[in-house]
């Protein structure tokens, strides 16, 4: 990690979240806020003007909500700022439609400040799945289901197949070394050449294409 | 093998029961079932003409005023055997036809009487016993006849030793075509046992519909749930966390009380408008408990507006009503959909106030007048020194712009020039809405 802090817009439509967030955030040395909004059209000002690292983005708002706020921002740049979207219920309907849309992960509002804020450095770092349990969970039982084929996907080495499997399967770069017997550098040069031909921007991404293609299959 | 094997004593009596009822279950739809119907039907038969016999004459006694009890409990004989019925052609006949709604589900003398006469299905009843006493007319005669026949060719004809083989034929078919005949009055039986005591499309059809309705008002609650409790509950969460860290010293981080007797003030707040609401929902499951069949979750109307804004009260919102052209016994005539959708506007418009601007004086205001139903939530400036002007609404504004607009309105929500906030409904108000 860098010395310089995480840069940070929080987007919601309650004040009182937002002005909570903000405090449980600022309290971490490697995090910065730098912007809050608490509609989507709003967050699209301030992330242009803030240039964040991660957007924290609420889904249900009025004007624009966080859903088209997301795809708007991944149109801009596909690599920068990444999303983090907050939700109440983790069987919210809209979560699976905001991965779609190019978030990275989401995280429970309720979830333990320590864990947000451990799931804001995930996604900074792109190195492993934010709540890679539930999140593999929501992927697989909204993507209508496939014939199992892995040909549908660009042809990837068995190397990687390999990888990518491990990837949906939740598994960080530390742990798809350790169970291939490869080293940190050699998976992650493994994992940009799956997103590169998958054209997927992170992992939750690339694990979306895998479930929609049917290579990975339920 | 020892002969005990075959014989099970007094002690298995249970065992032959079941094995005779796997012999029955066996044979219930093949002809034995069939044979055993067609036998039972010639009493049966019998029996319900003298059930239409008393029919007609409690409906000729009807003109003396006496007849009506004898109608209303022969109906409900019938409707009594019809069930009977059902169960014989179920196992007889292998005929899959489901059972009837009860007229004892139905609340009250009145209802019951209504549904007794009225009942599509009661009638229906009426129409399959008349079919049975018909059928069972047809299986006697088509026995007698065939059964003189077999008698006259016995006894009536000279037998010897040329004719008894052709006769002896003769008989065998006369016999056969008997039990065909027969056989084909219990087939049709089964058609129209099908038609006649199965479910009748309305049935049908009002059940479809009371499940689709129970679906809805199931989603409207989980939303209403989402929308209120759910996110004051996290509000509250990120408020208290926020606290307990500005009040916990750690490293260089400052200790900040102001932030903290704040964040208690609002948690404060919103814990109470959600139990508020979530008094609301309990009362309304309450309600649909005990209504038990009714079927549907009360939707709030303008009647619960006073007990709404009493919650409001109580969690320190000064707020007036201001209710005009409305009858003074709920407003009986504005529909209830639209009383719903303006009690939602006026909880969203009061709760975003409470969560963006604090407490400021609000007067909450319902008009019909016209044809046109206004409703406003209007607040002064804001009192709480950290808020500031909402962002054009809160999450469920969306949502009721959609439902004001699909109801023909206009829902508009905008700050007034003296620095406070309005949120404004007029629906058209007709009949059929």
């Amino acid at each position: 990690m860098t010395g310089t802090p995480l840069r940070l817009v929080l987007v919601d439509d309650d004040v009182l979240v937002r002005s909570g967030l903000r405090v449980i955030l600022e309290g971490e040395a490697d995090l910065t806020v730098v912007g809050d909004a608490g509609t989507g059209r709003e967050a699209l000002e301030v992330a242009a003007r803030s240039d964040p690292d991660v957007v924290l983005m609420d889904v249900r708002m009025p004007d624009m909500d966080g859903i088209a706020a997301t795809a708007e921002l991944v149109a801009r740049d596909p690599q920068r700022p990444r999303v983090l979207v907050l939700t109440t219920f983790e069987d919210d309907d809209y979560l699976f439609r905001s991965l779609q849309a190019g978030a990275s992960g989401f995280a429970l509002k309720r979830s333990d400040p320590d864990e947000l804020v451990d799931a804001i450095r995930v996604v900074a770092r792109g190195t492993s799945l934010v709540l890679p349990d539930l999140t593999r969970r929501l992927i697989a039982s909204h993507v209508p289901g496939r014939t199992r084929g892995a040909a549908a996907l660009p042809d990837l080495t068995a190397r990687e197949a390999d990888v990518l499997r491990l990837v949906a399967g939740g598994l960080s770069n530390a742990e798809i070394a350790a169970r291939l017997h490869l080293s940190r550098e050699t998976v992650k040069t493994h994992v940009s050449g799956v997103l590169l031909k998958l054209g997927a921007r992170d992992r939750t991404q690339a694990v979306i294409a895998a479930y929609e293609s049917g290579f990975m299959a339920l | 093998m020892s002969p005990t094997s075959y014989w099970h004593g007094p002690g298995t009596a249970a065992e032959s029961v079941a094995q005779l009822r796997a012999v029955l279950a066996a044979a219930r739809p093949g002809w034995p079932g069939r044979a055993v119907y067609a036998l039972t039907s010639l009493p049966l038969g019998a029996a319900y003409l003298g059930l239409f016999a008393g029919l007609v004459a409690s409906a000729v006694a009807v003109v003396y005023g006496v007849g009506v009890v004898l109608v209303l409990l022969l109906l409900g004989a019938t409707r009594g055997v019809a069930g009977m019925e059902r169960r014989l052609a179920r196992h007889l006949l292998g005929v899959d036809v489901p059972d009837a709604q009860r007229v004892r589900d139905q609340r009250g003398v009145v209802r019951r009487v209504r549904r007794l006469v009225l009942g599509a299905d009661t009638w229906r009843a009426v129409g399959w016993l008349g079919a049975r006493v018909l059928l069972a007319a047809g299986t006697l005669a088509t026995l007698l006849f065939g059964g003189a026949a077999v008698v006259a060719l016995g006894w009536e004809v000279d037998w010897n030793a040329v004719t008894a083989l052709p006769l002896l034929a003769l008989v065998a078919a006369v016999a056969g075509g008997t039990l065909a005949v027969v056989d084909l009055h219990v087939r049709l039986a089964a058609r129209v046992a099908a038609r006649l005591l199965g479910a009748a499309p309305e049935q049908r059809i009002a059940e479809l519909q009371q499940s689709t309705r129970r679906l809805a008002d199931r989603n409207r609650l989980a939303r209403d749930l989402h929308d209120t409790i759910g996110h004051a509950l996290t509000a509250s969460l990120l408020q208290a966390t926020a606290a307990r860290r500005t009040l916990t010293p750690a490293g260089d981080r400052p200790l900040q009380p102001d932030f903290a007797r704040q964040a208690l003030g609002h948690i404060e707040t919103n814990t109470r408008t959600a139990l508020a609401e979530l008094d609301r929902v309990l009362s309304v499951l309450r309600t649909d408990e005990e209504a038990a069949a009714g079927g549907s979750f009360a939707a709030p109307s303008l009647a619960d507006l006073e007990g709404l804004l009493a919650g409001l009260r109580d969690g320190g919102l000064p707020v007036a009503l201001v209710l005009d052209g409305l009858a003074d016994d709920g407003a009986d005539d504005v529909p209830p959909a639209l009383q719903e959708l303006v009690y939602r506007v006026v909880q969203e418009g009061t709760t975003n106030v409470l969560r963006h601007a604090g407490c400021p004086l609000t007067v909450v205001q319902v008009v019909h007048s016209g044809g046109v139903l206004l409703a406003r939530v209007c607040n002064e400036r804001a009192s709480q020194l950290d808020s500031r002007p909402g962002p054009g609404g809160g999450r469920g504004l969306a949502g009721l712009r959609e439902r004001t607009a699909a109801a023909g309105g206009t829902l508009t929500a905008e700050p007034t020039p003296t620095g406070g906030f309005e949120l404004c409904v007029t629906l058209p108000v007709t009949a059929a809405a």
